[in-house]
């Protein structure tokens, strides 16, 4: 099996950007990514790319861009799987150099949700959505049908079930919800790239919002933000050849699908009901301490980057992650274990409750990771010694999780 | 290390295959395990093909991961051709990571018109506010460029579909079944956007098309007739509006890749035949070229002294090419399961002894992605 590390990291600053197109937003994280790997758009043999393409509005745009990125001429991959698009580009861009068919490979993943609100010229996600409806409509589903799947809410619809399941499951209360969006958004003020930074935010600030449905309330909710993330994956050989000092090599990675979540109409009769419940977490998990050579994980990873859209997920899965027993991620919140100068900091850099541009989020879980072992997080680097840590991501009907295990050292075989 | 082809299935295309993506995805699957003989507790990782523009409706593999066989297995989605989707499960498995692989890939075109979808593609902000632009125009103007510096005549367009129909015939998964077809009615046929004609349009329909992959070590355990990934090339190619459409440049590079990888030096005299991606006939004149097969602008010499026939020296398209049904995102499945019948000697419209064949597939407006397998059986 061949090692593969991450030589380089770029991003752009997230939030709403009108002061630039799609092509123009990813190639800003792309060149990002060269500049700080040191090598040349030369040097990148193959490309490994992603978003979710009805959001931005249009049907593959990495073709369009293809030159922006400096990909023409060369081999370019294209993965989509939701939420957890960028951990998939992550995964894809890993197996792309660990195959030994490439030895330098560039992965970028992105989105710009402020084009998919211009009507008229991108109506994207409208278009897949309408299309979808007439097919239920051909195949002879009633307007019931329709009338259910309105009321899921699209994704922040299922996570505040998720939530209510994860309060009965855990028997934490909406306060610890609180304390959770209270830390992303003040870790978020720390990170130059993060959407809303909230200097101080405490947890009655957020307790202060709207309820906009049990039990979550406006301040739990992530922005709609634009952005993109760029990685650079290489062989060890490439790092040798290149010279590169700082690295984080990828030990693993794993991605456990389960079956959807039944929002009350069940297309194959086998949905999964308890949407906390993430079996598919917990193996992925599993597979990838395992491939690792991990087996205490709450003692031998440094910290982690959770993809927590809704801050109950933090906790549900700190827990699914191994890090936490079950029903207990609350007691080591209130404990301050969680927090950037804690025993095991979870998503110093805000995470995506206080950035989601969906593309990116899954992607920038892995690069923070890669940013805290290469001691180049900036104001937010953890104090603690980062040797290993876990990249998360989670998409789909809650039932995709990408999970990637760094390090600061290669895995020995 | 090198990966094999144990299995493979597809449904035959159809303009409304009656089923739903659910229900036809699972048929493809299990018939896939089913002619290799495993169980889905044999499959380490599963790899999809399916794009949400295309299948109309968002995060395209979440409603299928059931019918997959995926559920609480290691799982990802290409959002291109299928051939990708091979690809990706290629290096999943060459990573050393997994042993064997489930790929498939469907589209439902009959849930609306992929032409319309093309629009979607184009660069939102300029090129979609012109409401001349689609996919088929575009062609239309890739043909007429490469007709007038090359000499090609709309007749050699129709030969090149009269060829593949008639090939078409022989085969039960496609679309198009005009048996008595003549070059005459072709270039009767209704004009889109000249020079292009219905018949020289492939036909998008649905379909599902399956492989199965396995590593060196398991492949023989599983199959004593085991097809060979031999080289792999893709490369993407400049967005429409800044590229010479004359010729397929990526398709170029990615053939000269797979050609390496497959220690290829000779094609014409080193491959037996090939299965390829037309998604509009004078398409399959540039990709001769492309492909090094005819010299450049000398494309339409290989289909005019047959040799791109049926019973010529280096067949294309023995299953009717995407000119017989295109299912968007399984047309490379659906050329590549052509290539391993033939090799295996059970295709339809068989032809005699051939070993290795050429897979190519294409993705985006006129073909800006291009990706090719060689692939091969035992020595």
């Amino acid at each position: 099996m061949r090692r593969v590390a991450i030589i380089g990291c770029g991003q752009t600053k997230h939030g709403r950007r009108t002061d630039v197109n799609q092509a123009e937003m990813v190639s800003e994280a792309v060149w990002n990514a060269i500049d700080d790997a040191g090598i040349g758009i030369e040097d990148i043999e193959a490309f490994a790319v992603g978003n979710m393409q009805g959001f931005g509005g249009i049907a593959h745009p990495d073709l369009i861009f293809a030159e922006y990125i400096g990909a023409v001429g060369k081999p370019m991959q294209r993965v989509a799987t939701g939420g957890t698009v960028g951990g998939s580009v992550a995964h894809l861009g890993y197996y792309m150099v660990a195959s030994g068919m490439y030895d330098v490979v560039l992965a970028t993943a992105w989105e710009k949700h402020s084009d998919s609100a211009e009507p008229g010229a991108t109506t994207g996600l409208l278009h897949v959505a309408f299309a979808n409806l007439s097919y239920m409509f051909k195949l002879g589903m009633d307007l019931r049908s329709f009338a259910i799947m309105g009321l899921a809410g699209a994704a922040a619809g299922i996570s505040a079930y998720q939530a209510a399941q994860y309060l009965f499951r855990s028997g934490c209360k909406i306060e610890h919800y609180d304390m959770v969006a209270a830390k992303a958004r003040r870790n978020a003020a720390k990170n130059k790239y993060a959407h809303l930074r909230w200097p101080n935010c405490k947890p009655e600030d957020i307790a202060k919002t709207e309820m906009l449905i049990w039990p979550m309330r406006f301040g739990h909710v992530c922005p709609a933000s634009d952005g993109a993330s760029a990685v650079i994956f290489a062989s060890e050989d490439a790092v040798k050849k290149f010279g590169i000092k700082e690295v984080a090599w990828i030990l693993s990675v794993a991605a456990f699908a389960d079956e959807e979540n039944d929002q009350g109409e069940s297309y194959q009769g086998t949905g999964v009901l308890d949407y906390s419940e993430q079996i598919g977490c917990v193996l992925s998990a599993k597979k990838a301490y395992e491939r690792a050579g991990i087996e205490n994980p709450r003692k031998e990873v440094d910290m982690a980057e959770i993809y927590s859209p809704f801050p109950h997920q933090e906790l549900m899965f700190s827990e699914r992650l191994g890090f936490f027993d079950e029903g207990t991620a609350w007691k080591a919140l209130e404990e301050g274990v969680t927090e950037i100068d804690g025993d095991f900091p979870i998503t110093p850099s805000g995470g995506v409750n206080a950035t989601n541009a969906i593309g990116s989020s899954g992607l920038q879980r892995v690069l923070e990771c890669a940013l805290q072992i290469m001691n180049k997080a900036e104001e937010h680097q953890v104090p603690k010694d980062v040797r290993i840590a876990v990249a998360h991501a989670w998409g789909g009907q809650t039932q995709f999780n990408t999970v990637t295990v760094l390090s600061d050292k290669p895995k020995r075989w | 290390m090198r990966v094999a082809i144990v299995g493979y299935s597809c449904l035959p295309m159809s303009r409304d295959i009656g089923l739903t993506r659910e229900e036809s995805v699972f048929l493809s699957t299990k018939m896939a395990l089913e002619s290799c003989n495993l169980t889905r507790s044999e499959i380490d990782t599963v790899v999809s093909a399916s794009s949400d523009f295309y299948d109309g409706r968002t995060i395209s593999n979440s409603m299928l991961i059931g019918a997959l066989g995926a559920y609480l297995k290691d799982e990802s989605k290409s959002e291109e051709d299928g051939l990708l989707a091979v690809i990706y499960a290629m290096q999943r498995i060459l990573s050393g990571t997994h042993r064997i692989a489930l790929v498939t890939a469907h589209t439902h075109s009959s849930i609306f018109n992929p032409h319309q979808i093309s629009r979607y593609m184009l660069e939102p902000l300029f090129d979609r506010q012109n409401e001349l632009l689609n996919d088929i125009v575009l062609s239309a103007l890739q043909a007429r460029t490469y007709m007038r510096k090359y000499d090609v005549s709309e007749e050699d367009m129709a030969y090149v579909a009269y060829k593949n129909l008639r090939n078409a015939s022989k085969n039960s998964n496609s679309v198009l079944k005009v048996p008595d077809i003549s070059v005459e009615e072709i270039l009767a046929s209704k004009v889109y956007a000249e020079p292009i004609r219905e018949l020289m349009i492939a036909p998008t329909c649905d379909g599902v098309a399956s492989v199965v992959l396995a590593s060196e070590k398991v492949a023989y355990e599983i199959t004593s007739d085991p097809i060979w990934i031999e080289g792999v090339g893709v490369s993407v190619g400049n967005y429409f509006r800044d590229r010479d459409l004359s010729k397929l440049e990526s398709l170029q590079k990615a053939a000269k890749k797979a050609y390496a990888m497959a220690g290829i030096s000779e094609p014409y005299q080193e491959l037996d035949f090939a299965e390829i991606t037309e998604r509009f006939a004078h398409q399959e004149l540039m990709i001769y070229e492309a492909l090094g097969i005819a010299r450049e602008g000398k494309g339409k010499n290989l289909l005019n002294n047959g040799t791109t026939w049926i019973d010529g020296e280096f067949p294309v398209n023995p299953s009717g090419g995407a000119l017989s049904g295109d299912a968007i995102c399984a047309t490379g499945l659906y050329r590549l399961v052509e290539a391993i019948k033939q090799i295996r000697g059970e295709a339809e419209n068989q032809i005699s002894g051939v070993r290795r064949a050429l897979v190519h597939s294409q993705w985006g407006l006129v073909a800006q992605k291009n990706v090719v397998l060689i692939v091969g059986g035992e020595v």
